[in-house]
């Protein structure tokens, strides 16, 4: 067989863009073809003129107006029935070709909803009309099979505005190449940074930083990595502290954007409680660390909070949500309440993190036994158990692999249904508790069938080959073996990108749960240096927190300069975000000295340590700042835009004036004190900012607590009610501040 | 807690303290109305154990509880008498406990004699630690209790609460921190938290382990004690026990009540101890352990993922029976076995699957938990072992011992027992008071003492576990009742698990308790067996089934009593005494006389039948409003051989219940007096009112002074009427008649179907 397009071939696309993808125009003279292969010529065509999209023609369900193709052709022998020989043939005429409905709808001859898809002069319309004037034939099992896609340049520093032509080459079984750069389908991660056109032409754009370009021809993916510099010399980067540090400031090296300076104690102080302990620091260990001249002080205050049951309780949070734990009627209680706690206990006491999922994935027994029995309360299919554990342990989306070939990905249904076998032998029976089933091994061997083919499938992570299972060894336990495997590609990588998300608000693979190929990180030496980091540790995640707070990379300051204004994904500086829901809340009462009162819970429980999603209902807070419901696996279900309701609600909200005015709050007891105004103001500004006001802070504080007060009808108010009002509004003030709000 | 509408915990001496205990501990009465007539029921004690050789103070509480006089224990080594006021007057609730310093530390019963009769079992362990009672409220760090190391403290939680506990202890001492709750009877799924003086958790256990510290440095440290789901109130109780651990000393936990499974073990005759060890490691065909048959092995399920692997010879045709124990001894287990034959080693190996065991299954339907009720709530089923192996060809055979629900676990209290045996048929016999379908979703009335009202009849269901093919008749008998109380066993049959033992009061029984020998007596191999029937019962009446499992254990021995203060509301006895005489096929009239002590709703109840032979027939009704009946029974339909057999009737029915009439016209006394009280006082203060008024100057100060002493006096005794006429009104509405369904049992009735005559 010979290809119809050689290299030589190098079409001209238009580049106005359709609705639905590029039409495509006028070729140049095409080679006579000896035979076209309807898998190699014919089903890339359909891909790029984007017939075979998921909101076209390979739609789920039944395609468009009855005529399905499959997704990006990844099965062209379905494709061929659909075209061929479905609808008695109707879609194809051999005697005229040209009077072929697929070609008549294509170039919107006849009326045709995705618009003109081809057109006649065009080089791709052509090799159609002359695969069904060669008889239509379908060479799918034959034709030679696609085994890699490479593209050219692979890995390139480009100026800001640069320009670049990729050039992208099949490589076939049998040895022979083809350049596709016309008929592979492009994509930029981040089209702020880079653009690319249908021909394969990246255009750079004015932001230096890292960015991928994805090219996609048939069931093969390539991609180029850009490095854009700032385009100036990087002169100096703060010490470094550890390998975070090298990694970072050697990337911002070889891009030459400048950081921000290391940030002062104050700073340093409340963002590093913020993120491991979910809580502002109080104000004596505010004035202590402020005071204290120990070089290592910042070391301590890590282990300090690390040793912090304040640890677990903010890190159980972020797990329990990620892991389902909501409530949806009231006898989930018990279980909600008991997983919880396992996971706050399992990270009070650092469980290595591969036996902490250990214990979660192949958990038996009833949930007061063994609480992460939970789990499977909540997540009962083996596909929800399989696309759950993938995306939230693997950092791997499969979802679209349960249907077809994953589009960006090199996972197939083959894939995703050897992974769901390892699940397939969670036996349930009844236990004494409503809707709680007891989990065991259920004796069997272990087996999934590919719903497409029928193939009954052995279990298999990712194309790793598991060594036999017997059918009275629990399958889960070889998939929790495979995950906690040094070599393995995913698992450690997962959590490191997760946790250095969770530190400097982006992840090196972003989102942090759809690491792929196509997809890479930022910083792959910085990835790869913490993910050795973290399996030679033992899967401490103590020490990943360790290791990462005390870089200097994280303590750079939040400020931008010229250089590094633009950044945001390569760490030149600290990228302030909100405070979490929880976190946002309890900083309030801390500040406004009222505990917000939770059901079922003790007084004095803090909003990070709240067990599941019930709560989200009575605290309207918490709603309106956004903790998630514990819907799905993905962090992106907490919500941390900002929203008129936010401000309105820390603005005006009846239970913050409730706090400002309590009479156990934090403004009575201030105003009742005997100490004199300016130790007021500076014990407010180290409860919310942990450090002191500065002189015209404290200048403008302290005239508003001193200014005589009246009320409506312009009579002086009491001195003791003046004095209280005072402060709650300056305590108000001090809420609606950014900096209040945000972790800097 | 729910309001309380009537007066549990009937106190002539100090109407006071008993609204606090009352308000405290007793559910609805007008939730518990609706099914079951009331029963006695001792819920809570404090403390709940003490050390052997020790006397002290015990308060109790619970519902129906009026009148109580003894409080009596499943062990004759442990005593109690009333506590006395300084005026020798005993204090409600109060007595004063002694333990023989020969009682061995375990778990005991603990139940008190009330007007209704003997209340339900409350555990009470019996320790070797001095023990104490927190009497104060230690909910936060400030206020924690200071405890000693080896040392026991009783105490309850309340709700949203954190108990705290101080300790000193010094650096490298091992302290175990235990607390017993749900092995004592309490509803408290515990959380129980080392932490350092300030606080700051350092070691948690929230799934009824224990905490084994070792202590880091010299210093005070905390311990935290609370509920899973922060639930608290006078049913949260426990036992914390702090106690110093040698280097090398093994954990041995507080003792626990007995899951009702475990009636099942030891199989007849097991050794105590030297059974054959597991010998580690042994989880590959390689490391296999070898054995011969028969065997007895002690092992542990651990660490994680654990496989025991025991090889032996066998040969073709051999029969072994392989029973495990470790679900049983309490252990959250589920141990399973694979036995496979082997040929060949190495990669030639070849295995044949010959048999797989698993679970027990309970001999009767277990209840589901529904909102209907479908079945008793007593699961005697295991996730043991116990099944036969038969050998297939002879050769070498591979018995692989897992644990299904030990998979990422690391305990190795996990044990088991592996016993393989030749066929020794037998049987263990369990048995609950036998509750039905009343109204749906009550689970009130499955906690039920036998406690008999005078001409009451109860029926007991008891469930045989049979073994190694032992498939004859049992038949059940009860020795040893309190005077009035007759007890009639009807059989399980040949081949079945389900008995039914009915206890009857004589009409004019007087009050008293025993606590009976129940047996279950078969011939197994021509030779007569006995084996004890043990008896299970609720450790809580559940008001809501919804949000609440019902949860039985074993009870330590079988308490029976029967109580002359109120009668049953209606006794169904045979006509005659003499048995009925049928011919075979015949229809058989059983004329039944009734004895009613009270209205019912409705003028008939519907009733089927206990007794072999007797179950499948179709209900019959008897009137509630006549003094006579009659049951017509089809032998032909029910194709009953001929033979002595014995049945009863059975059925539900609504009653007027009044409770404690008679604590009316009492409290009606007392208000009466305390009304005469107060008129009293109140004529004094007028005279004294009158004499301030005219008391000369030097006098009135002296006058002044009684006069005030009198107004101290008046708010003193109004207070008093106040609370009376309460009484008056609590008395009053619980006494006021309440439609209540219960189940009715007749006494048993001797039926005789002659042989067929030859023709």
């Amino acid at each position: 067989m010979r290809f119809f397009i050689s290299a030589s071939h190098r079409a001209v696309f238009g580049a106005a863009l359709a609705l639905f993808g590029p039409e495509i125009e006028q070729g140049l003279a095409v080679e006579r073809p000896s035979a076209i292969s309807f898998t190699n010529d014919v089903v890339p065509i359909f891909t790029k003129a984007g017939c075979n999209g998921g909101a076209c023609h390979a739609k789920a369900g039944n395609g468009q107006n009855g005529f399905q193709l499959s997704l990006y052709g990844f099965e062209p022998g379905e494709d061929f029935e659909h075209i061929v020989n479905e609808a008695r043939g109707r879609r194809i005429s051999q005697t005229a070709p040209e009077r072929s409905l697929l070609l008549l709808k294509a170039t919107g001859k006849l009326p045709h909803g995705g618009g003109v898809r081809l057109k006649e002069t065009s080089d791709a319309y052509r090799i159609v009309r002359e695969w069904i004037r060669q008889g239509a034939r379908s060479d799918v099992g034959a034709a030679p099979v696609l085994t890699a896609l490479r593209i050219s340049p692979a890995h390139a520093s480009l100026s800001k505005r640069q320009r670049q032509q990729l050039q992208v080459t099949a490589v076939y079984a049998d040895g022979r190449t083809l350049d596709v750069t016309e008929q592979a389908v492009y994509e930029s991660n981040d089209r702020a940074m880079a653009e690319v056109d249908e021909q394969g032409l990246a255009t750079i754009s004015d932001i230096a930083g890292n960015v991928a370009i994805m090219a996609r021809y048939q069931s093969k993916i390539a991609v180029l990595s850009v490095a854009v510099p700032q385009g100036s010399e990087l002169d100096a980067t703060p010490p470094t502290r550890n390998f975070i540090d090298e990694h970072v400031f050697a990337n911002l090296k070889k891009l030459a954007i400048r950081p921000s300076p290391v940030c002062d104690d104050a700073t340093y102080l409340r963002r590093v409680s913020l993120d491991i302990a979910g809580r502002l620091p109080t104000e004596e260990e505010a004035k202590a660390f402020l005071a204290d001249p120990s070089p290592n002080k910042r070391d301590h205050l890590v282990e300090t909070l690390l040793r912090s049951p304040g640890y677990a309780d903010f890190f159980a949070g972020k797990w329990t949500a990620l892991l389902k734990n909501r409530r949806e009627n009231t006898g989930d209680i018990t279980a909600n309440f008991a997983f919880h706690a396992w996971v706050r206990d399992s990270l009070l006491e650092n469980k290595p993190y591969d036996q902490f999922v250990r214990e979660l994935l192949a958990a038996t027994g009833t949930i007061v036994g063994n609480p992460p029995v939970a789990w499977y309360k909540r997540v009962k299919e083996p596909k929800q158990q399989i696309e759950d554990v993938a995306q939230l342990f693997l950092g791997v989306r499969v979802q679209c692999a349960q249907c077809h070939h994953h589009p960006f990905e090199r996972w197939s249904q083959d894939d995703y249904y050897a992974l769901s076998a390892f699940f397939s032998q969670v036996g349930r029976k009844p236990s004494s508790v409503r809707e709680e089933d007891m989990i065991f091994h259920k004796r069997g061997l272990a087996t999934a069938t590919n719903v497409k083919t029928g193939q009954v499938l052995k279990p298999a992570a990712f194309g790793d080959a598991v060594p036999e299972i017997a059918a009275d060894e629990d399958p889960r336990l070889r998939l929790a073996d495979w995950m906690s495997s040094k070599n393995n590609p995913f698992f450690a990588k997962a959590l490191v990108n997760r946790y250095w998300k969770h530190f400097f608000q982006r992840g090196l693979i972003e989102p942090e749960d759809d690491i792929r190929d196509t997809n890479p990180p930022t910083n792959p030496e910085l990835l790869a240096a913490l993910e050795k980091h973290f399996v030679d540790s033992g899967f401490d995640l103590k020490e990943l927190v360790r290791v990462i707070t005390q870089s200097n990379a994280y303590q750079l300051g939040a400020h931008p300069n010229e250089s590094n204004i633009a950044d945001r994904q390569n760490y030149s500086r600290y990228y302030p975000r909100r405070m979490q829901a929880e976190v946002l809340l309890d900083a309030v009462d801390h500040l406004t000295g009222v505990q917000t009162d939770y059901a079922n819970l003790p007084p004095g429980t803090r909003a990070v340590a709240l067990p599941d999603s019930s709560y989200n209902r009575s605290t309207p807070f918490l709603k309106v700042f956004g903790r998630p419901e514990g819907e799905s696996v993905c962090e992106c279900e907490r919500a941390q835009s900002s929203s008129l309701a936010q401000s309105l609600y820390l603005i005006n909200a009846a239970d913050i004036k409730g706090k400002l005015g309590s009479p156990t709050g934090r403004a009575q007891r201030l105003a009742t004190s005997k100490e004199p105004h300016e130790a007021r103001v500076r014990q407010l500004y180290l409860a919310a900012f942990a450090r002191e006001p500065r002189g015209a802070e404290l200048k403008t504080a302290l005239t508003y607590l001193t200014e005589p007060r009246t009320d409506a009808a312009g009579k002086p108010i009491d001195a003791a009610r003046a004095d209280r009002e005072n402060l709650q509004d300056l305590i108000w003030a001090l809420i609606n501040t950014k900096e209040f709000q945000f972790n800097h | 807690m729910h309001t309380i509408r009537h007066m549990t915990q009937f106190n002539r001496w100090n109407a006071a303290l008993l609204c606090c205990v009352t308000a405290a501990l007793s559910p609805s009465f007008a939730s518990a109305q609706s099914v079951g007539l009331p029963a006695p029921r001792l819920l809570t004690t404090m403390p709940m154990g003490g050390a052997a050789g020790s006397k002290f103070e015990m308060t109790i509480g619970g519902d129906f509880l009026d009148g109580v006089k003894t409080l009596a224990f499943s062990d004759a080594r442990i005593v109690a008498a009333p506590k006395l006021t300084a005026e020798g007057k005993p204090e409600a609730n109060k007595f004063v406990v002694t333990i023989d310093a020969a009682c061995p530390p375990g778990i005991y019963d603990a139940r008190v004699m009330t007007r209704l009769g003997l209340s339900s079992s409350r555990a009470f362990s019996v320790g070797t630690l001095p023990e104490v009672v927190r009497t104060s409220p230690n909910t936060t760090t400030a206020t924690a209790m200071e405890l000693k190391v080896n040392s026991i403290c009783n105490a309850t939680v309340a709700s949203r609460n954190v108990d705290h506990y101080v300790f000193e202890a010094s650096r490298g001492q091992r302290v175990l921190v235990d607390c017993a709750a749900k092995g004592i009877d309490s509803k408290l799924i515990p959380v129980v938290i080392v932490a350092d003086a300030a606080g700051n958790d350092l070691l948690v256990e929230r799934r009824g382990g224990a905490l084994d510290f070792s202590v880091p440095a010299d210093g005070r440290y905390m311990i935290k004690v609370h509920e899973l789901t922060f639930q608290g109130g006078p049913a949260y109780f426990y036992r914390l026990i702090l106690r110093e651990l040698k280097e090398s000393e093994s954990i041995v936990r507080h003792p626990t009540t007995s899951t009702v499974n475990s009636f099942s073990w030891p199989p007849q005759g097991l050794a105590n101890a030297n059974a054959l060890k597991e010998q580690e490691p042994n989880n590959t065909g390689a490391e296999a352990q070898k054995i011969s048959l028969p065997c007895d092995i002690t092992g542990a399920f651990a660490p994680a993922a654990d496989v025991d692997l025991f090889e032996f010879e066998a040969k073709k045709g051999e029969e072994w029976w392989v029973e495990v124990g470790s679900d049983r001894f309490g252990l959250p287990t589920d141990p399973a076995i694979i036995v496979q034959h082997v040929t060949g080693s190495g990669a030639d190996e070849k295995v044949t699957d010959v048999a797989e065991l698993s679970d027990i299954a309970s001999p009767v339907k277990v209840s589901s938990n529904g909102y209907a009720y479908d079945g008793p709530p007593y699961n005697a089923g295991s996730s043991d072992i116990l099944g036969k192996l038969t050998i297939a060809q002879d050769g070498r055979h591979r018995l692989k011992l897992t644990d299904l629900f030990g998979g990422t676990r690391n305990e190795p209290r996990n044990v088991y027992r592996l016993v393989i045996r030749k066929a020794e048929p037998d049987f263990a016999l369990v048995a609950w008071a036998l509750h039905m379908e009343l109204r749906n979703g009550d689970r009130n009335a499955l906690s039920k003492p036998i406690a008999l009202r005078a001409g009451a009849t109860m029926a007991l269901e008891v469930v045989a576990l049979r073994r190694d093919g032992f498939d004859g008749e049992i038949d059940l008998t009860m020795e040893g009742l309190p005077k009035g109380v007759r007890a009639a066993g009807l059989k399980i049959p040949a081949g079945k698990s389900r008995g039914i033992m009915l206890v009857s009061a004589d009409a004019d029984a007087a009050e008293a308790f025993a606590s009976a020998k129940f047996v279950g007596r078969a011939k197994i191999a021509g030779a007569e067996a006995t084996r004890p029937c043990r008896l299970a019962s609720m450790a809580w009446p559940v008001a809501d089934a919804w949000s609440e499992v019902p949860w039985p254990r074993l009870l330590a021995d079988v308490p029976v009593s029967v109580t002359g203060a109120e009668p049953a509301p209606l006794t169904i006895t045979p006509a005659k005494p003499e048995p009925i005489v049928a011919a075979p096929g015949a229809k058989v009239t059983i004329p039944l006389t009734l004895a009613r002590r009270g209205e019912f709703n409705g003028g008939k109840m519907s009733v089927k039948f206990f007794g072999v032979g007797f179950e499948q027939a179709p209900a019959a009704e008897i009137p509630l409003t006549a003094d006579k009946a009659e049951v017509v029974l089809d032998l032909a339909a029910l194709k009953t051989p001929p033979g002595e057999y014995t049945i009863a009737l059975y059925g539900g029915a609504v009653t007027k219940y009044r409770y404690a009439p008679e604590a009316v016209a009492a409290a009606e006394a007392a208000r009466s007096n305390a009304e005469k009280s107060v008129s009293q006082v109140e004529q004094e203060l007028k005279k004294l009112t009158e004499a301030v008024k005219s008391a000369p100057p030097v006098k009135k100060a002296e006058v002044d002074l009684a006069c005030k002493a009198m107004e101290a006096k008046r708010k003193v005794v109004v207070a008093a009427l106040a609370a009376a006429s309460e009484q008056v009104k609590r008395a009053s509405a619980a006494a006021e008649p309440k439609g209540i369904v219960d189940i009715v049992v007749s006494e048993p009735i001797l039926v005789r179907i002659q042989p067929a005559e030859a023709k």
